[in-house]
């Protein structure tokens, strides 16, 4: 050792260790020979999603993982936002009062490894993992309406009343009281159907090697490095999946990721802004488009004594010229919001119509002046990523509101620091984005401004008036009443109150290889490849 | 010697409970929770705290750090809050990784820079050491993004040579490594060449010549192994952050190693995984010290350890 220059042991350690490591990427789980077959997708993602277990989280990564693994009682139509049966032989049926639900499961449905079937007693059981006190669901929100729930999930009762499980196949479930968005919920891919026995086997090991119904099998993880699924050779949906796999690397840097995928490494990536105009103006590949559910909005404290003048409200609102925004900023990639709600959920109001403010500059001015607020200091809070587009949208609104006498000031936090200081009520305004969970506008407004849930977005909404109206909707069973009753909270939080300002609704891209056919992206952002295929190039 | 490290392996105790200190009360005065960190855009109250009581959140904070102390003095580093899985695995998994870059990195960086430095010292004032020198200015000055850009442009897309991203077989070592490689090369090389113009001005050196010893000897075994123990105490501590990971390397190139599970652990608040990290970095940082101390001797055998 004393003689061997250290140089020499540095280069032969190092080779060592290259061939054990690259081999150490070999993934764990069941399988990990690597696929060579024609229908392979490779795709990527920028955040490893850590987990499977769609109950124990709600990232959209963990979500789409969750679409590609099991199976859920109700789902989208290729492409639409309209509810279909997916676990359900028949869309279910609902009494007149609104409270009972019946449900018929499809038959003779087994999971991946072939022989697990799942049966409606496993419905029971995922309804309960995800209420359990002591588990780790994050999503009970979901199955909150159901009679008995709130009672079980604080540990009073040992079982959930409002679940009856008939026979294999035939469940029913009863609410507390009339729920409208409650078969929305359904879809959601935290409501997957876990099977009972699958999940016991694993035991601790459930969130990296799950087992499910979905079209997809989870072949290989290894963590931030590839995440290999297969063909689930026993889905109940005959001709389904096309491709044999896909594979995900996890690559967290945008520019590398796109990089690879001009090399042709990849069949599929997100567009990041700053490319946006050079990929989909080479003509090499395939863009897909759709409006998505979302509102990028402008959020006021209504507890922040910054806020507590309606006129300095208004004036932000008339300020901030969003066709600006949309055209400059986002390369026309998006519309202007004029309500909260996103246009195409079913109850909102049309694109190109709402209560928002219009802009007018003048008056917005004249109305800073009138509140004697000319040369305020106006503090929101950023999560701390430079360059992207909130921290671009700031600084427009951050001239535009130069320009009526407000000075805006933006402080940057961290993720973990502004989470906890939205959900404390403590951020004093922000520029945030919501993506709707379900296509329904309770989802939105009800989120934000009903007193039981705005704290925690730091809205701090109160309104009786609003609550009523909400409450109202949630459990009307007229879809003209509801979006009659939404529209109603729109006019009120957005037109008179000014609570918040919605700025746009930003639309989503992917770039695909041309030989890749049939990747459907619902207007959710979630992105399913249970019919996708691949053409020989 | 031996009782020298042993010695000094168990000033490393105290050394590393401070560290788990300190960072247990940095975790807890920066603002953060780990649940709402979890629960994202659904912080819904009961929900968080049923997360908060699941990962031990809700215990008094000193009861928090002894049950990490305890538990970690039986090598239990506990559980990440996300992955599940045990730190200590984690690590486990992710320390080869980043050694392979680190040490490739090293070989590289060791090669280029002595071969660089020594070329500069012995050529002094010549056409070789202002242009090599010039070349590990401009090397060290660039910034590792943009040399890695530069490279996955190069050699990845255009000329195809080699993988842009990605860790499956040990052709995705050498990009990184040539990368993070090059800037050490040229840091290495400017310490070798001051060093070594020192030395070369010593005595001793000058004895030697008048002794009319051969100039590649006087190089070689008088000059070169004098000159080097700065170098080696740069390159031991350069060696010691290479090993705990290159948190912009491994995220350029979507390696999964230390530096990015550091850099989640820390932004995701996944407390069991920050200490963990950290402890491992600082005990990481003491071998590579007592490595530095311990080659001094073989460098120079005037110094002796008691």
């Amino acid at each position: 050792m004393k003689r061997l220059p250290w140089l020499t042991f540095t280069v032969l350690t190092a080779a060592l260790l290259m061939f054990t490591a690259c081999g150490g990427g070999s993934p764990s789980g069941t399988g990990s020979e690597t696929t060579t077959a024609d229908q392979v997708l490779h795709d990527w993602l920028t955040t490893d999603p850590k987990t499977f277990d769609v109950q124990g989280d709600t990232t959209i990564a963990v979500y789409e993982m969750g679409r590609n693994l099991f199976s859920t009682l109700l789902r989208y139509k290729k492409g639409s936002l309209e509810l279909e049966p997916e676990l359900l032989a028949k869309m279910p049926e609902i009494s007149p009062d609104g409270l009972t639900y019946s449900f018929e499961l499809k038959d003779g449905i087994v999971a991946s490894d072939g022989t697990t079937r799942l049966t409606a007693h496993d419905v029971l059981f995922t309804i309960k993992r995800m209420l359990d006190p002591g588990g780790n669901g994050a999503s009970p929100w979901l199955f909150e309406p159901i009679k008995g729930a709130k009672d079980f999930m604080e540990g009073k009762a040992q079982d959930i009343p409002g679940v009856i499980v008939q026979d294999d196949t035939h469940f029913q479930i009863i609410l507390e009281a009339p729920y409208a968005p409650f078969l929305q919920y359904l879809a959601v891919p935290a409501a997957s159907i876990y099977i009972e026995s699958l999940v016991t086997a694993a035991g601790e090991n459930w969130a990296t090697q799950p087992v499910g119904t979905g079209p997809f099998y989870l072949d290989s993880y290894a963590p931030d490095q590839k995440i290999v699924l297969k063909k689930n050779p026993h889905y109940f949906e005959a001709g389904l999946p096309k491709l044999d796999a896909v594979e995900i690397r996890i690559i967290p840097d945008e520019a590398t990721g796109l990089l690879d995928f001009e090399k042709g490494t990849f069949d599929i990536t997100s567009i990041p802004d700053t490319d946006f105009d050079r990929i989909t103006a080479s003509g090499k590949y395939t863009i897909l488009k759709n409006d998505a559910l979302n509102t990028y909005f402008f959020l006021l404290n209504m507890d922040n004594p910054q806020f507590a003048d309606i006129r300095v409200r208004q004036a932000i609102a008339m300020a901030i010229d969003k066709e600006k925004i949309v055209q400059t900023l986002l390369g026309g990639r998006g519309s202007v919001a004029h309500a909260f709600v996103t246009p195409g959920i079913p109850g909102a109001l049309p694109a190109g119509q709402g209560p928002a403010l219009p802009y007018d500059p003048e008056k917005a001015k004249a109305l800073v002046e009138e509140a004697g607020a000319s040369g305020k200091t106006i503090t929101i809070w950023q999560i701390g990523k430079a360059g992207d587009s909130a921290s671009n949208t700031n600084l427009a609104i951050q001239e535009m509101l130069r320009g009526i006498g407000l000075e805006l000031k933006v402080e940057i936090r961290d993720r973990s620091a502004y989470f906890e200081a939205r959900a404390k009520g403590e951020i004093p305004g922000y520029q945030g984005n919501w993506w709707a969970d379900f296509p329904d506008p309770d989802n939105y407004l009800w989120t934000f401004f009903h007193s039981s849930s705005s704290q925690r977005y730091s809205s701090n909404y109160q309104n009786p008036e609003v609550d009523a109206l909400l409450e109202a909707a949630l459990v009307s069973s007229d879809p003209k009443e509801r979006a009659r009753l939404y529209q109603q909270v729109e006019d009120i939080v957005v037109g008179e109150d000014v609570a918040v300002v919605p700025l746009y609704h930003l639309q989503q891209f992917r770039a695909l290889q041309p030989n890749v056919k049939d990747v459907v992206m619902y207007q959710t952002g979630l992105v399913d490849y249970r019919w996708t295929y691949k053409e020989s190039r | 010697m031996l009782r020298y490290a042993i010695r000094r392996l168990l000033w490393a105790i105290p050394v590393l409970v401070g560290v788990t200190l300190v960072t247990f009360i940095l975790l807890h005065i920066v603002p953060g929770d780990p649940a709402l960190n979890m629960l994202g855009e659904h912080p819904d109250p009961q929900t968080v705290e049923k997360l908060r009581r699941q990962l031990g959140l809700d215990r008094p904070l000193p009861q928090q750090y002894w049950d990490f102390l305890s538990h970690a003095a039986v090598g239990d580093l506990g559980t990440s809050y996300y992955r599940k899985v045990p730190v200590t695995q984690l690590i486990a998994q992710r320390f080869p990784v980043t050694a392979t870059i680190a040490l490739s990195a090293m070989a590289v960086g060791a090669a280029l820079g002595l071969s660089t430095g020594i070329l500069a010292g012995v050529r002094h004032r010549t056409f070789w050491d202002t242009g090599s020198m010039a070349v590990a200015l401009a090397f060290i000055s660039a910034p590792i993004f943009w040399t890695a850009l530069l490279a996955q442009l190069l050699l990845g897309f255009r000329w195809g040579i080699l993988p842009i991203s990605g860790w499956e077989g040990p052709i995705y070592v050498v990009m990184p490594a040539l990368v993070l490689g090059t800037r050490y090369a040229a840091s290495i090389a400017r310490y070798t060449r001051s060093s070594l113009l020192e030395v070369i001005r010593q005595d001793y050196i000058r004895t030697a010549r008048a002794k009319g010893l051969g100039e590649r000897v006087i190089i070689y075994r008088h000059t070169l192994k004098n000159a080097l123990i700065p170098v080696v105490t740069i390159m031991g501590l350069e060696l010691g952050g290479l090993l705990t990971g290159s948190i912009l390397t491994e995220t350029i190139f979507g390696i999964p190693g230390l530096g990015l599970l550091t850099l989640d652990a820390l932004t995701s608040r996944d407390m069991p995984l920050v200490q963990g990290t950290v402890v491992f970095t600082a005990f990481v940082f003491v071998i590579s010290n007592l490595v530095v101390d311990l080659s001094y001797a073989w460098l120079n055998p005037r110094i002796r350890y008691a």
